[in-house]
């Protein structure tokens, strides 16, 4: 089922939670809604869900108006952020809840439901547990009855509040992983919200940057990490470096490099920034040309697959993150306090002023 | 000498010892909690239980079977089974308004549940007899259609309904209000009915909280003196509960059988503190 999402508001008192939001989340997809916390993700989680209604816009579920279904009419499932298990049901109950629960005509015989509920929690690898009560799960065995409880009622949309949020990082790398595996299996239309980048750029067939209620760039992992549409989502999907410079022309000079930004060719003298990832400065020993940034190594971090160096500009005493490549490192030997010569690649220029998280 | 082992030791047992207090304080705190506990819980308790048995078991039994006796217990329960349930109902559902949903006026509702606590119980009871009384506004009214409340047991079911409202309601509102909304609107989304989220989640989550209200609400209800005593006209063998009843025995100087009245409010205060032990214990276990 693919879900349209209309113009949607959303105040809270005073405070716009969410600012004409319009998405669309194709059938059998995995979209992550990503973005820093106060952005609106969960809101609008919860507004697809029914759990809170919009000032204004639709919701629309495979074309149909779902706008002023209730809840419970939707055929949601949802995975809460601290699970919301029932704490006094045991995980057979707690799968088995939104059957229990169904008007006597829907529901199905009890061995139906026995045998649906132990399906479930093979599915998600928990059938020794049945007899345990949430408080004597560990954290990642309570998501996985959380999510096998959201399934039982095979719910036309999955929602996931940071599902993985409550987890410690090595539980969560699993269990995440497990997430896309199961579903590559099952392929419901599933939403899930995150603060996590890398989480969503793991595990997500598309990505929705959210930022102070709006919709900043929607997109696969690949488009939205290459190819940033703003200076937030630059700033908000990995390291960044940030070089000052003016616009003239049709022409970026960000420091002593030029740029073509035939984008901005009608104005003259517009300040811009240029954003370059850490892994796009290079570094040299000696100075090849003008273009080149003199500076020193403060800082080595060289344990793990790339090296990272912290480096201050001797101009202007900025602080520059650089990345390098294991095999450049040793190559280069390089030690604290020595001067290097810096170029950066790849920029990516925007006009206007700094732009912080 | 300064052997690098030793400085080591010594530091750490420094540490640990540096969490508490030195053995002599510790010892007089609990020594002092402990004979507080003796001489204003336990001395009075043994004395109950030996004065009510100061001239044996025979006359402790007949204070007891004697009919006013007989009467003042039956008015007792019978209040209490009428006050407690409509409490249970009255506090259970102020406790979901309160902790599950927002709406105006909230916090006033809140005091008025507190009210009964801040006001001295035998105001309460006045309250009443100015309400319902021969000289009080209804009072002309009630006497014209024969309802008798005041010197009745209407009158003392009601103002033990009012003294012992708030139990319920100030036990599950922060029990209720800790546990959030989370599994609520889990059962919402999952399918099911307001009536059975409530019954199915909501409920089952704070049944140690309700029994907790039920029993504490109950001790009241049962032992309740001031505002039932202005409303109830002490009518010996009909309108007299068990401690309006121990009052009277006390003032006629028959002192077995006021305590041995007595002791079966004793009892009831004992089971309760058991079965409060035990509610508090599976709280602190689900919580």
């Amino acid at each position: 089922m693919s879900i349209d999402i209309r113009d949607v508001n959303k105040k809270f008192g005073t405070f716009e939670a969410l600012r004409n939001v319009s998405l669309t989340v194709p059938s059998g997809e995995l979209v992550a809604l990503l973005g820093p916390s106060g952005s609106g993700k969960t809101t609008l989680l919860r507004i697809i869900a029914g759990l809170e209604s919009p000032d204004g816009g639709k919701i629309h579920f495979s074309g149909e108006d779902a706008t002023n279904l209730h809840v419970r009419e939707r055929q949601v499932g949802f995975v809460f952020q601290h699970y919301a298990l029932f704490r006094h049901l045991t995980v057979f109950d707690n799968v088995a809840f939104g059957l229990n629960v169904k008007p006597r005509k829907e529901r199905p015989a009890k061995g139906a439901i026995r045998e649906k509920v132990l399906e479930l929690l093979r599915l998600v690898q928990l059938e020794q547990l049945a007899d345990r009560y949430p408080s004597q799960l560990s954290g990642g065995q309570r998501q996985r009855v959380a999510l096998a409880r959201a399934l039982a009622v095979e719910p036309k949309v999955l929602l996931l509040d940071e599902p993985f949020g409550a987890l410690d990082a090595k539980v969560r790398l699993e269990l995440r992983r497990w997430l896309r595996r199961l579903h590559d299996e099952i392929h419901v239309t599933s939403v899930f919200v995150t603060h996590d980048q890398e989480e969503a750029l793991e595990v997500a067939d598309r990505i929705v940057v959210m930022n102070e209620g709006r919709v900043e760039q929607m997109g696969t992992p690949e488009e939205v990490y290459d190819n940033p549409a703003s200076p937030f989502v630059y700033n908000f999907l990995g390291n960044v470096n940030l070089f000052h410079g003016r616009i003239d022309g049709g022409e970026a000079r960000i420091d002593n490099i030029s740029i073509e930004v035939p984008d901005f060719g009608s104005g003259d003298n517009i300040p811009a920034v240029a954003y370059v990832r850490p892994y796009d400065i290079e570094i040299y020993r000696s100075r090849r040309n003008h273009e080149d940034i003199e500076s020193v190594v403060r800082h080595i971090q060289g344990a793990g697959a790339v090296a990272r160096l912290e480096l201050e500009r001797l101009d202007t005493r900025e602080l520059i993150d650089a990345e390098l490549t294991r095999e450049r490192y040793r190559e280069l030997a390089l030690r604290v306090g020595e001067a290097v010569y810096i170029r950066p690649r790849n920029l990516r220029v925007f006009a206007g002023g700094d732009y912080q998280i | 000498m300064h052997l690098p082992g030793r400085k080591n030791r010594d530091s750490t047992a420094f540490a640990g010892r540096g969490m508490t207090e030195p053995a002599l304080v510790r010892w007089f705190l609990i020594a002092s909690a402990l004979a507080f506990l003796a001489l204003f819980l336990f001395v009075p308790l043994a004395a109950v239980f030996s004065q009510a048995l100061e001239k044996g078991w025979d006359a402790y039994i007949e204070a007891i079977r004697e009919p006013d006796a007989l009467t003042a217990i039956k008015l007792t329960v019978v209040t209490a089974a009428i006050a407690v349930p409509l409490n249970l109902v009255f506090g259970v559902s102020a406790a979901w308004a309160i902790a599950k949903f927002k709406f105006r006026g909230k916090s006033f509702l809140i005091t008025l549940i507190d009210l009964p606590f801040s006001v001295s119980p035998v105001i309460s009871g006045l309250i009443y007899v100015l309400l319902f009384g021969l000289q009080g506004w209804l009072g002309p009214w009630l006497q014209e259609h024969n309802v008798k409340i005041i010197f009745a047991v209407p009158g003392i079911v009601l103002a033990t309904i009012f003294v012992t409202f708030p139990f319920v309601a100030r036990e599950l509102i922060p029990l209720m209000e800790a546990q959030g909304k989370d599994e609520e609107e889990a059962a919402t989304v999952l399918g099911a009915s307001g009536l059975q989220t409530f019954f199915r989640v909501t409920l089952p989550n704070v049944r140690w909280g309700i029994i907790y209200g039920v029993i504490l609400c109950n001790a009241r209800a049962m032992g309740e003196f001031g505002a039932v005593s202005v409303v109830s006209g002490h009518i010996r063998g009909s309108t007299n509960t068990v401690p309006l009843h121990v009052e009277i025995l006390y003032n006629e100087y028959n002192y077995a059988a006021a305590f041995a009245v007595a002791s079966l409010l004793a009892l009831l205060a004992l089971v309760t503190l058991a079965v409060k032990s035990v509610a508090e214990w599976k709280m602190r276990k689900e919580a």
